[in-house]
């Protein structure tokens, strides 16, 4: 199965205006009324929880409705649709996506992917004994700073079963597991990225069920770490970061939203094909990350001016 | 002086809440908020995680409804009331109820004692 990664989250929530502030203060641009993307297309979609057109809402009170997927071509979207059709329901809605639910109970759409390529640099560094990556007289940092959220990354769940869950996106998508914290769940990358992960489970008790949070792919740590402070300057909360996780070595910055999960950006993922063997560790602060930075305000040493000469 | 305020009485209207720093420590510690003609005082820490707080920018604990307290790190609600959790991760837990007096002007005061207990 040719799956690519998410390319929408539509959610149904329960204050529009802060959600929708929210996303354009994250940095993704606004492309319709319900639509907020990222600079390759993907994105999120936001509409009002009394919306009866969307999917069902989990009786947990989980914002999320459905999670779309974008895969590569039109056979992948059938494909999908042949081998789902053996046990379930599988829609196939006007605009031609498929709709079916998982073995948790969650909505998933597949459509041929809108996810455009990019041609951008990443971040670009300079170090003894390397070539240099940003030549001379090229500066690194500036104050004046627009976040650019570039793709829409990954996604994690809070699900019952995370065996199950994991079972379902092997046997019958095609996933991958890259690695794996014992006794709550794997990474998971579909067969179309190399992405480390495109989604996590978190194995939890049932009232729990939902989206943790979900991530877009930034230009670089610089980028995750001046989006994170522009968000804090804006009024924002952080939740956890910034800090680089080991899993996927990606470095991340998390803050709380009113989309009922946490946010995060995200920046220079591990990248694996199926030559990558899946490593295992216990869950816990130590496994999740090689380090941990809070948020200070801007602050600079310095002393009074030298006395006047006489 | 064993107590400070905090505030006023009419700081506090209906439909918000609004969070408080009392010790000067750089974040709020504690929130409070009116339902009807009471006032209430917790902790700002979600007891799933139990180090974390609610709301994803400064006084903003309600629901849109203002029918629920929040925590929007997951989406949990609470009872204004009771501080239960009815819905989330923490499900059935509580949050810290802080307890405060009136002075005769309408302030809002919290003894040292309880802002030592409560390690506000």
């Amino acid at each position: 199965m040719n799956i690519i990664g998410p390319d929408k989250l539509i959610f149904a929530v329960d204050d529009v205006t802060a959600c929708k502030q929210f996303a354009l203060d994250y940095g993704l641009t606004q492309q319709d009324d319900v639509n907020f993307v990222a600079l390759d297309g993907t994105g999120i979609e936001i509409h009002s929880k009394d919306n009866a057109s969307l999917p069902e809402a989990l009786s947990t009170g989980s914002m999320l409705r459905k999670t779309l997927y974008g895969v590569a071509d039109q056979e992948t979207v059938d494909a999908i649709k042949a081998e789902l059709s053996k046990d379930r329901e599988v829609k196939v809605l006007d605009d031609g996506s498929i709709e079916a639910m998982d073995d948790m109970g969650f909505v998933l759409g597949f459509q041929v992917t809108i996810r455009q390529a990019l041609d951008l640099p990443a971040e670009t560094i300079n170090a003894p004994g390397a070539p240099p990556q940003r030549g001379v007289n090229k500066t690194g940092v500036s104050k004046e700073f627009v976040a650019k959220p570039r793709s829409l990354s990954h996604v994690v769940y809070f699900v019952p079963d995370a065996v199950k869950a994991e079972a379902f996106f092997a046997e019958r998508l095609g996933f991958v597991t890259t690695d794996r914290f014992k006794h709550m769940g794997p990474f998971m990358r579909p067969a179309g990225t190399n992405d480390h992960h495109t989604l996590f489970f978190l194995n939890t008790p049932p009232h729990m069920q939902g989206v943790e949070h979900f991530t877009f792919h930034m230009s670089g740590p610089t980028e995750v770490a001046q989006a994170g402070n522009a968000l804090i300057e804006k009024g924002y909360q952080s939740f956890w970061g910034p800090g680089r996780h080991i899993f996927g070595s990606n470095w991340f910055w998390y803050f709380k939203s009113p989309f009922g999960c946490n946010i995060e950006y995200d920046a220079d993922m591990d990248l694996h094909d199926e030559q990558w063997v899946a490593r295992e560790a216990m869950p816990g602060a130590d496994n999740s990350q090689v380090f941990l930075l809070h948020y200070e305000e801007k602050w600079a040493p310095g002393g009074p001016p030298p006395p006047k000469a006489q | 002086m064993d107590k400070i305020c905090i505030g006023k009485i009419s700081d506090i209207v209906e439909g918000q809440a609004r969070g408080f720093d009392p010790m000067h420590g750089g974040k709020d510690s504690m929130f409070m908020v009116r339902k009807g003609d009471q006032l209430f005082a917790y902790v700002d820490i979600c007891p799933h995680y139990g180090s974390t707080s609610l709301p994803w920018k400064r006084h903003q604990y309600l629901d849109s409804a203002a029918n629920h307290l929040v925590c929007a790190a997951h989406g949990a609600l609470f009872e204004i009331a009771s501080g239960t959790c009815v819905q989330g991760p923490c499900l059935g837990q509580k949050l810290s109820k802080i307890p405060f007096e009136f002075s005769s002007q309408n302030e809002i005061w919290i003894s040292l004692t309880i802002i030592k207990e409560f390690e506000l």
